[in-house]
């Protein structure tokens, strides 16, 4: 995979002389990161969280998220301000979890978009999860008939397996899975109007 | 996409699991966008697990020190990972909805669904082919009742491969079928003996030949 482009330096790197010690010594921006370690520590959480909203599974996003350091820390250039490295690392993500689409589906089933997505990496670390998606889940399962909210409560919410789920709802499992695929297709269209 | 396919999806999403890989049909999209948006409503899995984070951490200072050529690789310990998340899957999908209640029921700070065993409670393998390919891995679970998880990865295969698993004394305890999909199967199932007891496992093609072996650590 390439990498995404380089945010363009703004700072110089200066190269200090102190009485018996020649080290060279960067001069580091209050907007900016010290080094990689401060990259990372300030932005995995926010990384993760941001792949887990677009695949919906731990495996893929810690896999994702892990892509896009090893992708973006080689050339990251630690002259940039904070918000040059948050952008840099969002347009990395946004090849890496299109490159993820391609690969496993063959659609872009989600996506990244730099720009409208940058507020996400921005935002002050939480230890609540800071996700709209139970909000927004529970707009979408409102607008629906009864049957239909409780097969995908029971599924996505409660972790059901199809099986446990059609016990619930005294139906059998292939009742249940025809509820859950209409339940599933009434869902979408919720949801689409919803962001109408 | 098949209604098969959709379902394995939709299951694997709703246990915490990987899907596996399949070619999309285009008027499916939305659905499993909303689907990927329903499950990331449920707490726990958004926030990163700090293992991971200390994992990558160590993996990208080692990064950091190579050389630019073979500055890329995967974590050591991803597969086995992997395969250890799908048994603590399996082993909340058996408690049932109570399980899932509770684990619905707790902070994000706490939510995962059950913890990964450690010591004596837990032993893998990795199913070799006679030519050394590594084909998948194994991981027993010493419980009440004890269980075995196994995942395989058979290139571009369809079909079904017979797993039988193995005591010390050469005795088969337990035997089932993997469904393979898209070149890859998994397998969970309870078994009625101390795991201390098991030698290994071996994979057997529907002609009866040998797939892979694998032998518990």
């Amino acid at each position: 995979m390439s990498p995404a482009p380089l945010p363009s330096a703004r700072r110089v790197v200066h190269s200090h002389s102190s009485a018996g010690d020649p080290a060279r010594l960067r001069v580091v921006d209050p907007d900016g990161y010290a080094d990689w370690e401060a990259v990372y520590r300030e932005n995995i959480d926010r990384l993760y969280r941001l792949m887990y909203a677009r695949v919906g599974n731990r495996p893929d996003a810690e896999d994702l998220t892990s892509e896009v350091f090893r992708t973006a820390l080689g050339p990251l250039r630690l002259a940039s301000s904070k918000g040059e490295v948050r952008s840099y690392l969002l347009t990395t993500a946004q090849t890496v979890l299109a490159s993820h689409w391609r690969r496993t589906l063959g659609l872009p089933v989600t996506s990244i978009d730099p720009e409208s997505d940058l507020a996400a990496l921005a935002e002050p670390s939480k230890t609540e999860d800071p996700s709209d998606a139970p909000q927004r889940a529970g707009k979408i399962l409102a607008s629906l008939p009864d049957r239909y909210r409780r097969i995908l409560e029971l599924r996505f919410l409660e972790a059901c397996t199809i099986k446990e789920a059609a016990q619930a709802m005294n139906v059998s499992v292939s009742n249940a899975k025809v509820l859950q695929h209409r339940a599933l297709r009434m869902a979408a269209k919720a949801g689409l109007e919803l962001e109408q | 996409m098949s209604d098969r396919r959709l379902s394995s999806f939709l299951d694997a999403l709703v246990a915490g699991r990987r899907p596996g890989a399949f070619k999309a049909d285009p008027e499916d999209l939305e659905v499993l966008r909303t689907a990927i948006a329903l499950r990331t409503a449920r707490p726990g899995d958004g926030t990163p697990d700090e293992q991971f984070v200390s994992d990558l951490y160590q993996s990208l200072t080692e990064q950091a020190d190579s050389s630019p050529a073979t500055n890329v690789h995967p974590l050591r310990r991803r597969r086995t990972r992997t395969a250890l998340v799908a048994v603590a899957a399996s082993v909340a999908l058996i408690g049932g909805t109570f399980a899932a209640t509770e684990s619905f029921d707790q902070s994000p700070a706490n939510t995962t669904a059950v913890g990964v065993p450690h010591g004596d409670a837990l032993r893998t393998g990795t199913f070799e082919a006679p030519n050394g390919e590594v084909l998948g891995q194994i991981v027993a679970y010493n419980g009440h009742p004890s269980w075995v998880y196994m995942n395989v990865g058979v290139a571009k295969s369809t079909g079904t491969v017979m797993c039988k698993l193995q005591l010390n004394d050469g005795s088969i305890v337990a035997a089932g079928t993997i469904e393979i999909h898209s070149g890859t199967g998994e397998l969970s199932k309870s078994i009625p003996v101390d795991i201390g007891r098991l030698r290994g496992a071996q994979l057997f093609t529907s002609t009866g030949a040998v797939l892979a072996s694998a032998t518990f650590a």
